[in-house]
């Protein structure tokens, strides 16, 4: 095929020539040679130990429940439907619980909001509840107190101070539980205490912006999947942005080759470093982050001029630019009425001429709406200035944490310390509780009663899961025993809703029974009247005169971004998600300044030069597609405080972010870039993975595959053609089970990873042991490039065990530890597996990993433990799935294809006496899939989803030339390209 | 080489004679502590001589040790061991036990305490006895070292054959010690090949538990359904061991037991008024990385529950029947067919049903359809 040579890879000249490998990862502090004289001598002491005949098994005890609930059974797990939301994160979910413990989320499928797929984060939040850093009882200035004593303490304070006249300031983060609103509102007048809202990535340009044009201070309803052109400037809405997985589900359907009509949605992306959906889009145009007004700008005055209105002088983008501009601007134009026009920058200028080209091409009312509008990000820098402003007699902080997160940080700590009195209601600690007089700590969402309105229409309640694993308190409760008032939360938020929801609607009228109904599916909708939208073009007017004045300045732009996992740096405190690799750049556990190609030729920087960027020291990572005069810098980086020090990594970028008219904008203007001479090894977990000329990830154009289905896919038949083997087949009687994976669809967000971690209960080897490449995930999202290094195309394809028939591992192993099912299944029984590695040699696709140490603490050996992010205390070791082996030192373990699910789901069908229906096992990353890109099944039911997908011309199996006879089949990315 | 195995040998012989010798002075060291400060060293001995009935004439009561046991043995004594009434009266007086010892509570034990007539002073010995007893718990059984002795005396012919064939050349016929060490050591390797195969196995595991509950009476005598207590094990991985609750079910109502009397029965309403588990002696364990499920087996496959467990409601105390071993499930699915008639989740084997059709195949068993390979339990 034409595509196959032109896939390149991490740029070479850009690795540091010093071997990935150096002395330091590699010291493992265990002498192997010792070690294997131990075992000798141990296995020759425990058989002769046991002939002593004196050696008694040890006496274990079965202890049943006192009173056993009857929905909770041994041995089988419970679901309750509740709902995540974190630092403006949100999801609906099923809680998996098994003997007690939450171990799995799963999304909820009664859910408007996501019924398929949840986050990466979402799918890691199990770890944070069993996080050995939370605080575990309250403290005044360190020492432990009670509730009762720090509670009349606090109160007469607050009194007092309220007496006084002085200021109680309450800073949360955006609360979108109508509840805790209410009660906070309850709180304030009887203190008299003012309430902020903060938040660390601020989208409350886009509120002021849409005040101005429309009247209305609202986010609203963005629906991709109704656009047949998207055009999205800087703006991350696969990973990042406003609510990316509900947007990933709506991207999807509009690239399904399969169901969905033939004709793929348009996706442009103009940015400046590679984001995830820049990495995503058709067509993806280069441009430096302090050209984003002018690039908006030159968009609204085309369309104005296209449209007979009035558009004001402005300076034109490049000349580039402009040129490469101008395939959008036809599109935008033929697409009037189904295109979207989508910015990812809080400044509210820019939104505002976003607002007067969405307007133009009569986008609102059908690709953005403005019912169910969004509740979340309702932060505004007046929050912090609040706090600096005035004296402040109290300040209450709730999960916020201004000192690491606001650039006046410095200020904000002054603020808080001389404040009279300081309290925190966060569950962990970090840089900000570190300053309060009291930590009065809350649990984990999955030891919480709570409710969430994320959108306006659609409530959702939290319940707990969990009995209180330590002496906390819901910041909820605090606030209701500071009123005096003994209500239980979870009967005021009945109230609540007896009071409000109960009327909204007229199917129960049993006010217990609504309420339960309620509480088990999760959700309630309600019916939003639609609002009329006043356009007020004055203010585009005034927009376009002030970005058309915007100052060009020389230097470098750094960009802040966030990564998918570590968020805001929340996710920095998840070891999990520290583990997981970014999907565009594929480094874990750290981060980097990404600079673009050329400049690093220029100025002679490799990958890992340390380099000095405006007020950052970082590593270089040079990445392809990135802006010539653009740095961009994840944020969440460099957390200190509530952190085992093995995670302690990266720099807090967040010192650079720019206040500008009273917002937040993540970037600054105007550095330039300095080598240190320092050098820091990054840790790349994909470091040579060229496709060495062979289509492994293989594409066609729409236009192509509009012609012929096996566009880009003829290797395919030339394959199957000349397949042959000495050896006979595998019969398959009954179940064979396959998987398909659509490379359209699957946009590289991770989350299948961060699931199948979960559910499988795979280890975190730490930093160090991703650089000396021990990573264990079972999945792992390749990405490759091809095309112009400056603005590469990029293709991924999620790896994991191919489950071949012909399977090159199972012929090595000399022990038999991994063979073949009579359902298609490549099994691995780890207890019989010696560690020869053979199988991995072996192995095409590498998808085997091996326990070089012990990493959870498995071992019957103490000295083996290597467990730098904590995971291996009792407290952590509750995440654990209860049907899965965790592993131990010396064997190999690799994607069961969920094998514990299909156990399962095959013996719920039996006990049905049913036949097993398609589409009810799903496996770990299928489900967490909002994208649906991930089809899982059994082949010899030719009715089922993965059957048809494994006979589309598009599908074909990785290597399929060396005959390896794989079960997992990809299907061709198309792009729709012209 | 001959060297090597020497010194492997005599490493081996000298670690086990260190062993052996270190657990006789810890076991000496252990038994001349076991005297409580509470009483003269003179009482309890005395009432542990009237405990047992070693009296120097002939008693007309007959001793306590008679019916209470230091402990349940293999076959059940239904009445209080003396370590559980030392426990229960160690914080009371001698009175209390008096009381109770000469007017009985309850059925079966008025019967049993009928004609007992214990002195006053003796009933004081007797708890100074008891006493010791709760505080010291019960005199640790003295391990048996016959196998090692064995190995040991090997070991020892062994080394002086080796020793006779490179130095002292004692034996005329060289072929003689060669024969008596590749004898020794094949035995010596048999030992530890049994021992090494036993090892995790439990068969015959029939540990005393915390209640004297006894499944002949529950199951047996009075014929309650496996599935009322452990009303899971068609639906889940465990079968489920009744709570506190289920078993005041009955017991609500049932306070005294026709043999054991009120004594064991206490002890659950006991643990019931107060809230708390009872916490049995685990008996069927497999290791953690097995993954069985009684839903599969007593759910799907319909199994009898004897059929793993044995004859359950013939056991007074629970003994583990079969060695639960992975060789032992597998011959059963070699053995067992599938219900493939009925169940419609087997309808999807097209070829099978074909084959029993057309009558190439009389039956499936459970590991044609792969009953037998490693994922079906091991993930």
């Amino acid at each position: 095929m034409s595509e196959e040579n032109k896939y390149w890879h991490i740029l070479d000249e850009f690795e540091p020539v010093e071997d990935a490998r150096t002395k330091e990862t590699l010291d493992v502090p265990v002498d192997a040679s010792s070690r294997r004289n131990f075992l000798k001598l141990l296995g020759l002491g425990t058989a002769s130990a046991e002939l002593i005949a004196s050696c008694k098994r040890p006496v274990e005890k079965a202890i049943p429940y006192f009173i056993k609930p009857e929905e909770i059974s041994p041995g089988k797990a419970a679901y309750y439907a509740s709902s995540y939301f974190n630092q403006n994160e949100f999801s609906s979910v099923l809680v998996k619980v098994r003997d007690n413990r939450p171990i799995k989320l799963e999304p909820n499928p009664k859910s408007v909001i996501n019924p398929s797929g949840t986050s990466g984060k979402v799918q890691a939040s199990v770890l944070d509840v069993y996080n050995v850093n939370r605080f575990n009882h309250p403290t005044k200035s360190g020492e432990k107190i009670d509730w009762a004593t720090a509670d009349q303490e606090i109160v007469t304070q607050l009194r007092e101070l309220a007496n006084q006249g002085d200021n109680i300031i309450l800073v949360t983060p955006t609360i979108i539980s109508p509840s805790t609103q209410k009660l906070i509102a309850e709180f304030c007048t009887e203190f008299n205490a003012e309430w902020q809202v903060y938040d660390a990535i601020a989208m409350d340009g886009y509120r002021e912006a849409n005040r101005r044009v429309y009247g209305n201070a609202v986010l609203p309803e963005y629906h991709f999947d109704k656009a047949e052109c998207i055009v999205s400037i800087g703006c991350d809405f696969l990973g990042t942005w406003l609510s990316p997985v509900e947007f990933s589900a709506q991207y999807a359907k509009r690239r399904d080759l399969r169901k969905g009509t033939h004709d793929l949605n348009r996706h442009y992306q103009v940015e400046a470093g590679m984001s995830l959906t820049g990495s995503n889009a058709d067509i993806r145009i280069r441009a430096d982050k302090n050209e984003y007004g002018r690039v908006v700008t030159y968009i609204y005055n085309h369309l104005a001029a296209k449209n007979g209105l009035p558009f004001i002088e402005s300076k034109p983008p490049t000349a580039e630019l402009a040129e490469n501009l101008s395939g959008l601007l036809s599109d935008l134009v033929e697409n009037k009425g189904k295109a979207l026009v989508v910015c990812g920058d809080n400044n509210p200028e820019y939104q505002v001429i976003v607002n007067g080209i969405n307007q133009m091409l009569k986008s609102n009312g059908t690709t953005i709406t403005w019912n169910n509008n969004y509740n979340h990000f309702q932060g505004t820098e007046k929050s912090i200035d609040t706090i600096l402003k005035e004296n402040i007699g109290a300040i209450v902080l709730w999960d916020v944490n201004p000192v690491y997160n606001h650039p006046s940080a410095d200020k904000v700590k002054a603020a808080i310390e001389k404040a009279k009195l300081s309290v925190t209601l966060s569950s962990l600690p970090d840089e900000t509780s570190d300053l309060c007089d009291y930590v009065l700590p809350s649990p984990s969402f999955m030891e919480s009663w709570d409710d969430a309105e994320y959108k306006k229409g659609v409530v959702s309640v939290l319940q707990p899961t969990l009995h209180k694993l330590f002496d906390v308190r819901q910041a909820q409760e605090t606030l209701l025993s500071w009123l005096g008032n003994d209500t239980v939360w979870r009967e005021y938020i009945k109230n609540n809703w007896l009071a409000n929801y109960y009327l909204l609607q007229t199917t129960t009228l049993d006010k217990d029974r609504f309420w339960v109904n309620v509480v088990r599916s999760g959700e309630f909708v309600y019916d939003v009247k639609s609002t009329l939208l006043t356009y007020n073009f004055d203010e585009v007017k005034k927009a376009l005169v002030t970005v058309s004045k915007e100052k060009v300045v020389d230097g470098f732009v750094i960009e802040l971004v966030e990564n998918i996992n570590i968020g805001t740096g929340h996710g920095a405190l998840n070891p999990w998600l520290q583990e997981c690799p970014d999907p565009v750049t594929r480094i874990a556990w750290d981060n980097y300044a990404s600079i673009a190609p050329s400049i690093a030729r220029q100025m002679g920087i490799k990958n890992g030069d340390v380099i000095k960027v405006g007020a950052l020291t970082i590593p270089a990572f040079v990445q392809p597609g990135q802006a010539d005069h653009t740095v961009s810098v994840a944020v969440g980086y460099g957390r200190t405080i509530g952190i085992p020090k093995e995670l302690v990594t990266g720099v807090n970028a967040y010192p650079l972010s720019l206040i500008q008219n009273g917002f937040r904008l993540n970037s600054v203007v105007g550095v330039s870039i300095e080598k240190t001479g320092e050098f820091e090894k990054l840790p790349l977990v994909q470091g040579h993975q060229s496709q060495e000329g062979r289509p492994l990830a293989r594409e066609a154009t729409l236009k192509e595959w509009k012609h012929d289905h096996h566009a880009g896919n003829e290797m395919h038949e030339v394959a199957e053609h000349h397949a042959t083997s000495l050896y006979p087949g595998h019969e398959y009687k009954g179940h064979k089970w396959a998987m398909a994976i659509d490379l359209s669809k699957c946009t590289g967000c991770s989350a299948c990873v961060l699931a199948c971690n979960t559910e499988n209960n795979i280890p975190v080897v730490g930093k160090k042991e991703v650089l000396a490449v021990h990573e264990m995930a079972w999945i792992r999202i390749d990405r490759y490039y091809s095309g112009e290094e400056d603005n590469p195309e990029v293709v991924r394809q999620p790896v994991m065990c191919q489950h071949c028939d012909n399977a090159p591992c199972e012929n090595v192993c000399p022990v038999a530890a991994t063979n073949h099912s009579s359902e298609g299944l490549n099994q691995m029984a780890y207890n019989r597996c010696i560690g020869t590695r053979y199988c991995n040699n072996n192995c095409p696709y590498k998808v085997r990993r091996f326990n070089w140490l012990d990493y959870t603490g498995a071992d019957s050996i103490p000295n083996n433990r290597y467990d730098p992010a904590n995971l291996t205390v009792d407290l952590s070791r509750m995440r654990h799935n209860p049907d899965v082996t965790v592993r131990a030192k010396g064997v190999i373990e690799k994607c069961s294809f969920c094998v514990q699910r299909i156990q399962e789901k095959k013996l719920n069908a039996k006990l049905e006496g049913r036949q097993l229906y398609d589409g009810e096992l799903q496996s770990a990353c299928q489900q967490a899939c909002s994208l649906n890109a991930i089809v899982f099944g059994d082949v010899n039911n030719p009715e089922s989803e993965v059957a048809q997908m494994m006979k589309d011309p598009r599908n074909y199996h990785l290597l399929e030339e060396i005959h390896t006879l794989p079960s997992v089949g990809y299907l061709t990315k198309i792009r729709n390209i012209s | 080489m001959s060297h090597q195995l020497f010194k492997v040998q005599s490493l081996l012989n000298l670690s086990f004679l260190a062993l052996f010798l270190f657990s006789c002075i810890a076991g000496t060291a252990k038994s001349s502590d076991s005297h409580s400060g509470k009483h003269s060293r003179s009482d309890v001995k005395q009432g542990e001589r009237y405990y047992k009935g070693l009296l120097p004439k002939a008693s007309p009561n007959p001793s306590c040790v008679s019916c209470h046991y230091y402990k349940p043995a293999d076959t059940i004594n239904w009445n209080p061991a003396s370590i559980e009434i030392a426990e229960l009266y160690l914080n009371k007086s001698s009175e209390d036990l008096e009381e109770v010892l000469l007017s009985p509570f309850g059925k079966v034990m008025s019967v049993a305490h009928a004609n007992i007539d214990v002195p006053q002073d003796q009933i004081q010995y007797v708890k100074a006895y008891m006493d010791n007893l709760a505080e010291n718990g019960l005199p640790k059984d003295k391990p048996s070292f016959l196998k090692l002795l064995l190995f040991l005396l090997i070991g020892g012919v062994m080394t002086w054959a080796l020793l006779d064939l490179i130095f002292f050349h004692k034996v005329k016929f060289k072929a003689i010690p060669i024969l008596i060490i590749l004898l020794a050591l094949g035995y010596q390797l048999n030992m530890a090949y049994e021992a090494a195969v036993k090892l995790g196995r439990s068969d015959t595991y029939q540990p005393d538990q915390p209640i004297k509950f006894s499944h002949k009476v529950h199951a047996g005598d009075n014929k309650i359904d496996c599935m009322y207590c452990h009303h899971t094990a068609d639906e889940s991985k465990s079968a489920n061991i009744p709570s506190t609750s289920l078993c005041m079910n009955c017991h609500i109502v049932v306070r005294e037991g026709a043999r054991s009397g009120k004594f064991e029965i206490k002890k659950l309403v006991e643990a019931y008024e107060e809230g708390r588990s009872i916490e049995w002696v685990r008996i069927h364990q497999l290791p953690d990385h097995v993954f069985f499920a009684h839903a599969q087996h007593v759910g799907a496959g319909k199994l009898d529950c004897a059929q793993c467990h044995g004859a359950v409601e013939e056991m007074h105390i629970l003994k583990q029947e079969n060695d639960l071993s992975m060789g032992w499930c597998l011959n059963c699915h070699r053995e067992t067919k599938v219900d493939f008639e009925d169940n419609e989740y087997y309808q999807m084997f097209d070829e099978f049903h074909k084959e029993l059709s057309e009558g190439t195949r009389d039956s499936i068993m459970a590991s044609d359809i792969g009953a037998n390979e490693c994922s079906k339990c091991h993930y």
